[in-house]
């Protein structure tokens, strides 16, 4: 009897195994941040949808961009992994990531048309798609109101220019209370400035364009909010990050984007808050974003071997009815043209308000990719955030430390 | 016979750590001085670039300044955590009340994470930190404590002497008497202060960069020195355990003989304790140099809040060719500076052999 016993479970196990085997097991890897909300998704919109595919969720908490390379490199990247626009280029130049064009062109789900244009453009390399973005999101004022109120401020709006938003937040700012502005040297915040001031990329002979006068101008304005002590950064408020000096109302405006949204409404939802297009350069003159996106890519090689089933997994993941979902957990913008006239950015609360004015955002003029071709966005970057935290700290004046981040980018 | 069937032997008994060795070290050794040669990027070498990786460099002034830290960072912080390590495992030698309290408390900061201990660190070490805070306190507070000091210093001496005065035994510091003299100057400087004798010095709120600044002290930037008293607090601990260990084979024979020849507790430091420790001082001393000289983590968590030039060492030049600045990774450039790194460890070790401390104990 016991025998029978035993060489039934050991069939059992056999079969049982047999089945897991048929299953095709698809990894899916994204910054840990998203886990919530990417379980979420997973467990609504793609459990069981495709059958024999089980989707597997891979949180990454190193620096994504090298887990990327490190694993592209050795054969074992994940089928799904984002890619942010920033190093796009970068993944895409090693030759390993697939091109998505003749499964979009093969869909029947998902096309080229279906997908807001310039985020299409934004992963086309050399004539090539290498990742559908999937979300996108720009820069936006967010203001406390109650404190605009309390000091008789008028609240920020898109018509500001830099000069009258600078006073506005020097007439809200309460020494005793909070500071008007938490503003770290945050090149990605500052660079829109920079080029709406008339800073071009790079000058015309490739060298560095931060010892031009609109840099410099761009820069004095930006940095003055510190120097005049009615701003501060993140670090010396004692907040991770600007976004977390707002929701803590230890400021009364900071400059974000859309992924501010659910930190607000998951620890202050009473904060009684607005938005504004970031201010113009001068009357009538232009005005400068960025636009970040991040999109799902696959490699040459999928681990799963079966890349028809994952860019299955992929049209599951920017539907209309994922992407509405994300849409209303106040996450990100859709790519997908036709959720651009969702009903959720009229309705009347102030985190829908929020990200319809950061999805409005995205289509100004003057609004630019966050990515820096084939120049080194990080050594771009680097030289841009040095300089301003010297002139921040005083420990250079604009002149000086513009002109040094000149040289040391050259130098690279 | 049986020798070379015990030769054979050990030699299965060592095959697992040989070939570890062989694969994690040697294999990866060889191809990091192959691709030191080559423009590898993870995916592709394209060609044979023979010396100009080193050439390159040579004349990057990143390199330049992360080898001039290392090599700084690696003296000042070996010297002085292992002069505190010492001082420490002798102090905790003695028989004092509460010594296993105190060798378990001292010893807290090993054992905590590095990067939540550095996490914490930068957030005491902010402009509105803690540090500053107490910075601020000291330099607009130093009157009293001043004060305080000198009616504490006033009282004792006042005390001894009244004690000697009766004919009683009553030394310097004695603690029954320091007890009363510490609490009458504490209450003095607090009386005189509400008094308006004694006043706060008039000092605008310190606010020191020391993360976010490429100011230096003595050519240290303020950053890395902060790094460097952050390591000296996390590592002296490991340290004096091993000196612990160490003063309990220093038999007791030499200090009862020294005494008896007159030799005063540093004397004795000097000339029987030192001497007795010189294989664990080449120990750590040795373990010291080879963590200073290879230190990354720290650097690389502060990375997005202090500037690169103030805080690079050579670990994090190797990391940061890696992945640091958005593109490919220049694997080649990598591969260099990681020989370097290695080269460079092996020489200040066996400097510090020739010069320094020999593993040979005392009695050798």
């Amino acid at each position: 009897m016991r025998k029978i016993l035993l060489a039934l479970v050991i069939v059992g196990l056999v079969v049982g195994v047999g089945f897991a085997q048929d299953k095709v097991t698809i990894r899916l890897a994204g910054y840990s941040g998203d886990t919530p909300l990417m379980q979420d998704v997973l467990a609504r919109f793609v459990e069981d949808k495709i059958p024999g595919v089980e989707v597997v969720w891979e949180p990454i908490t190193e620096d994504f961009l090298a887990f990327v390379l490190r694993t592209l490199s050795a054969g074992t990247a994940p089928d799904i992994f984002y890619v942010d626009l920033y190093w796009a280029e970068t993944v895409a130049s090693t030759g390993l990531v697939e091109p998505l064009d003749q499964y979009l062109a093969d869909s029947a789900i998902l096309s080229k048309e279906d997908l807001i244009p310039v985020l299409v453009d934004a992963y086309t390399v050399d004539g090539k798609l290498y990742a559908i973005s999937k979300d996108f999101n720009s820069l936006v004022i967010f203001y406390n109101k109650d404190m605009f109120d309390a000091m008789g401020v008028a609240y920020p709006s898109g018509d500001d220019t830099l000069a009258t938003f600078l006073d506005k937040i020097v007439r809200v700012y309460n020494s005793r209370e909070w500071y008007g502005a938490c503003l770290n040297a945050d090149a990605a915040r500052f660079l829109p400035f920079a080029f709406a001031a008339g800073m071009p990329f790079l000058k015309e002979d490739g060298s560095a364009p931060f010892d031009l006068a609109p840099a410099k101008y761009a820069a004095d304005w930006y940095t003055t909010f510190n120097r005049l002590g009615i701003g501060a950064t993140s670090a010396d408020i004692g907040a991770g990050w600007p976004g977390a000096a707002f929701i803590n109302e230890q400021a009364a405006i900071c400059i974000e984007g859309g992924w501010l949204i659910p930190p607000i409404r998951n620890e202050n939802p009473t904060l009684n808050f607005g938005t504004a297009f970031l201010p113009i350069v001068w009357e009538g003159g232009p005005r400068g974003n960025y636009l970040f996106t991040c999109g799902y890519a696959m490699p040459t090689n999928p681990p799963s071997g079966r890349s028809d089933l994952v860019f299955k997994v992929i049209e599951l993941l920017t539907s209309p009815e994922v992407q509405t979902y994300i849409l209303e957990a106040g996450h990100a913008i859709p790519s997908r043209v036709a959720l651009l006239d969702s009903p959720y950015f009229q309705q009347e609360d102030p985190f829908a308000q929020a990200t319809k004015t950061v999805f409005e955002a995205t289509g100004l003029a003057g609004t630019l990719p966050f990515t820096f071709g084939e120049i080194a966005g990080g050594a771009y970057m680097g030289a841009v955030n040095e300089a301003l935290t010297l002139i921040m700290q005083e420990e250079a004046t604009v002149e000086e430390a513009m002109n040094d981040a000149a040289v040391k980018l050259d130098l690279e | 016979m049986r020798k070379r069937g015990d030769l054979v032997s050990a030699f299965i008994f060592l095959l697992p750590l040989l070939f570890t060795l062989a694969v994690a070290f040697l294999y990866a050794f060889v191809r990091t001085v192959y691709f030191s040669f080559t423009d590898y990027n993870l995916f592709q070498i394209t060609k044979f670039v023979g010396f100009d990786n080193y050439i390159k460099l040579l004349a990057d002034y990143r390199f330049v300044l992360a080898l001039t830290h290392s090599l700084v960072y690696a003296v000042v912080v070996t010297a002085s955590q292992t002069f505190l390590a010492l001082m420490l495992a002798i102090v905790l030698n003695q028989k004092i009340r509460g010594l296993t309290f105190f060798r378990a408390s001292y010893y807290v900061p090993c054992i905590a994470s590095s990067v939540a201990i550095t996490t914490i660190f930068i957030w005491l070490m902010n402009r509105r930190g803690t540090v500053n805070w107490f910075l601020t306190a000291i330099g607009r507070y130093w009157p009293f404590i001043i004060t305080g000091l000198a009616l504490i210093v006033l009282v004792q001496c006042l005390q001894v002497f009244w004690e000697r005065r009766q004919g009683l035994p009553a030394r310097v510091l004695d603690p029954a008497l320091f007890g009363i003299s510490l609490l009458i100057g504490v209450v003095g400087a607090v009386i005189l202060g509400r008094l308006g004798v004694v006043q706060p010095y008039p000092m605008a709120e310190a606010a020191i960069p020391w993360l976010t600044t490429r100011q230096t002290f003595l050519g240290i930037p303020y950053p890395l020195l902060s790094i460097m008293m952050l390591n000296i607090w996390t590592t002296t601990p490991t340290f004096m355990i091993l000196f612990l260990a160490g003063l309990q084979d220093v038999p007791q024979e030499l200090y009862e003989v020294a005494e008896m020849d007159g030799a005063t507790p540093w004397q004795k430091l000097l000339h029987v304790t030192v001497p007795a420790l010189r294989p664990v001082l080449f120990l750590v001393i040795t373990l010291g140099l080879i963590g200073t000289i290879q230190m990354f983590d720290q650097v690389a968590i502060m990375a997005g809040t202090a500037p690169l030039e103030s805080t690079i060492t050579l670990s994090y030049y190797v990391y940061w060719n890696m992945f640091g600045a958005g593109t490919l990774p220049k694997v080649g450039m990598a591969s260099g500076a990681a020989l370097v790194l290695a080269a460079l460890t092996l020489f200040v070790v066996f400097i510090q052999r020739r010069l320094g401390f020999s593993e040979k104990g005392w009695y050798s």
